[in-house]
């Protein structure tokens, strides 16, 4: 095919039924691109502008707002103890559950791809509390941890471990965990079908030659398939993190942040001051937000940097 | 027809309330609602029902933004709705006469009123009559332990098996704190107390450190269900009334609300032995006879209403003393309504009766920590006094450093 030809090919003529999307003229694009624009700048960009504008005064009832410059700021980062310690609470809950929810993801689908018994059903049961609301899971799973009636006590007890039975959600040494394991059960079955449907996609040619060079199991799942599940399990591992820095209803609903602020959030710290303080007044709760925003986006950065794939795999 | 008459004709009087589920509070609001219509042809009241936390968010949103009802719902201790104008001072509007004048001084701030209460409650200690003779005590004649003897009961219980007091914090920032309440507020009498929440009175206080030692004492008995933390309040009414049962329930007298139900739906049983007993007096006290009175549901008129005079109208109907009549027979609260002199009948006379009974001589102190506090100290309440100590979580000397910090202004 000659050189003119391709270009004929590639380049409708002004007036064709068939212009190319590239080809739009701007207005077309304007139009096209104008409602999620406007969606975008009424509800993201506005906000996020009105967010920092906020963090740096104080917001009176009918609106009138105290330029404050950086007080705010000051304040959380020097005399708030709250704050601090709902930072830990998060990091805690954000690094511990993000490695075990991924890790227990990729357990369950590697159990499933290897096709134990009753996979079917397993897949069914692992994925039900995925569809559970928050609200559902958070009420069973308070009832679950019931001191005088809560199934765990009752088979430690059962089990003859009656001096392992406590008030989970009520002793600040249990209660981050115990709203853990919590988020834990409803997310991993997500996490397993998303490493499941990756594991399926591998080229089955790869795994067959590993398998004809006598490659064990535990080889193969170190040195092809995590390499090859590499890009599902970093996706994942974003997902999970920036899920859990922002971790909110399951507390909410479980505790309530305590006791003793044992397992208070960023998240559930910030509604209590915005909204459960009887103040109007949204220029601190706004510092917070903004600080763990900046914060979360930092982290963001360096786990995408840190993780990323250097030498690009061949198959 | 006069051009008055026409323009009624357009009106209609937006209401904005908390409390969509219970039935006899719906059917007496729009009861009101039904009677402002009557007198007023032409006007029409719309009233729009929430539950709280969906009210508060729509209140928040719509009142900054002047798209707010002409008189919505509010709740002692909601002070962000004055502080920030967007109630009108009611004096001037609203007819007095019916409401009690210590419901009013709940919301008279700054010199002016701001909202009509309704619904009023005192703190009471119920408990189970059979159960307390089961353990061979009997109460005193003017229905009150002193300190020891309440904690040789809770003892008593405990040894008997019993749960003494049914109690959670799952879902409310202040059922694990009546008792200590209480105690303070004798102990260190009304004025005191109110210095203490306001934080003009330190918690290193000796008395106030004395009202938390017997209260550890309590705690370190066994006073509390293991599963204090996670228990609801729907849940320990159940507790105390139905299973496993305890001997005693601190609560406001709004307790009726849940328990003056069919059995069906969660009430106590037609012969479920209840008993009021005072809560305990506190040795070298300053107010055995002190106990707390607190103003819960109210309506406030949006200080934006282009109708004040109408929605003042629809407050008027709902403070007429025959509804005040209504809502004990149908709601089986007390009410800020004056209803002095009302004969109780029905199942539940004697019930009031002992009520009534447990109100003589009493001195109020109006309004419950939760309505007073504000900000940390507010947090810091419900985490500690509510929730940690009474939980055996906390010293004493840790629990009255953390509520110093939190509260007292140095």
């Amino acid at each position: 095919m000659s050189a003119d030809v391709a270009n004929t090919a590639s380049v409708p003529s002004k007036g064709s039924a068939g212009i190319g999307a590239r080809q739009a003229s701007p207005g077309t694009i304007a139009v096209f691109l104008a409602p999620a624009a406007v969606i975008y700048a009424g509800f993201i960009f506005y906000p996020v502008l009105r967010t920092l504008y906020n963090s740096l005064h104080t917001v009176g009832a009918q609106g009138v707002s105290t330029f404050v410059g950086t007080e705010n700021y000051i304040q959380l980062l020097t005399h708030d103890s709250v704050f601090w310690r709902a930072v830990g609470n998060t990091a805690v809950f954000t690094v511990v559950g993000t490695i075990a929810d991924v890790l227990g993801g990729l357990l369950l689908a590697l159990c499933l791809f290897s096709r134990a018994p009753f996979a079917r059903a397993l897949r069914i049961v692992w994925f039900t509390p995925v569809l559970m609301s928050y609200v559902v899971v958070g009420i069973i799973w308070v009832w679950l941890y019931d001191y005088d009636w809560g199934l765990i006590n009752l088979v430690l007890h059962w089990l003859g471990l009656g001096a392992l039975e406590q008030s989970w959600l009520g002793d600040p040494s249990t209660a981050l965990w115990a709203v853990l394991v919590t988020h834990l059960w409803k997310w991993l079955g997500f996490n397993m079908i998303i490493c499941l449907a990756a594991l399926y996609a591998l080229p089955s040619e790869v795994l067959g030659a590993a398998e004809l060079d006598a490659c064990g199991w535990v080889a193969k799942l170190v040195y092809i398939i995590i390499p090859m599940l590499r890009p599902t399990l970093l996706n994942l591992l974003v997902l999970s993190f920036i899920g859990k820095m922002m971790m909110f209803d399951l507390v909410w609903i479980m505790t309530g942040g305590g006791p003793l602020w044992a397992t208070e959030t960023v998240s559930t710290y910030v509604y209590k001051r915005a909204f459960k303080w009887n103040t109007f007044d949204l220029g601190y709760p706004s510092a917070i937000a903004v600080l763990w925003s900046a914060m979360i986006v930092v982290f963001i950065i360096l786990m995408t940097r840190l993780l990323r794939q250097r030498d690009r795999l061949e198959f | 027809m006069g051009g008055a008459t026409a323009k009624a004709e357009d009106i209609t009087l937006t209401v904005w309330s908390h409390e969509a589920d219970e039935t006899a509070k719906v059917a007496l609001r729009e009861q009101a609602a039904r009677n402002l219509e009557a007198s007023h042809p032409g006007v029409h009241v719309k009233i729009t029902w929430y539950e709280k936390d969906g009210l508060d968010s729509a209140l928040r949103t719509a009142l900054p933004a002047g798209e707010g009802p002409d008189v919505f719902y509010v709740e002692p201790g909601e002070t962000q709705y004055i502080t920030g104008g967007f109630i009108a001072p009611l004096d001037d509007l609203v007819d007095w006469s019916n409401i009690y004048d210590w419901a009013r001084a709940v919301w008279k701030i700054d010199g002016k009123t701001w909202a009509l209460p309704e619904e009023a409650y005192t703190d009471e200690l119920y408990y189970n009559k059979d159960w307390l003779k089961k353990l061979g005590v009997s109460l005193p004649a003017n229905a009150q332990f002193s300190q020891a003897e309440f904690l040789d009961l809770i003892k008593k219980a405990r040894a008997a098996d019993m749960t003494p007091i049914s109690q959670g914090v799952g879902d409310r920032p202040y059922p694990g704190a009546y008792i200590l309440a209480e105690a303070l507020l004798r102990k260190l009498g009304a004025e005191d107390y109110g210095k203490l929440l306001t934080g003009e009175l330190s918690f290193e206080d000796p008395r106030v450190v004395a009202a938390f030692t017997w209260v550890k004492e309590l705690v370190d008995a066994g006073a509390y269900p293991k599963n204090f933390m996670t228990l609801k309040l729907g849940e320990s009414h159940q507790y105390f009334y139905r299973k496993p049962g305890s001997l005693l329930f601190p609560m406001g007298s709004f307790y009726t609300g849940r328990a003056f139900v069919p059995v069906d739906q969660g009430g106590q049983a037609a012969d479920f032995p209840l008993g009021i007993m005072q809560f305990p007096a506190m040795d070298d006290a300053a107010c055995n006879e002190c106990k707390t009175v607190a103003v819960g549901a109210s309506f406030a008129i949006n200080a934006a209403s282009k109708h004040k005079d109408l929605a003042a109208a629809y407050l008027n109907e709902l403070a007429k003393p025959e509804m005040g009549k209504r809502w004990m027979e149908t709601v089986y609260l007390q009410t800020a309504v004056k209803t002095a002199g009302i004969q109780f009948s029905g199942p539940y006379a004697a019930y009031f009766t002992e009520l009534m009974e447990r109100q003589n001589g009493a001195k109020y102190f109006t309004g419950m920590p939760v309505d007073i506090l504000t900000g940390q100290c507010k947090e810091t309440f419900a985490q500690v006094m509510n929730k940690a100590f009474p939980g055996g979580l906390l010293t004493v000397d840790d629990a009255v450093k953390a509520m110093n910090e939190a509260c007292y202004k140095h």
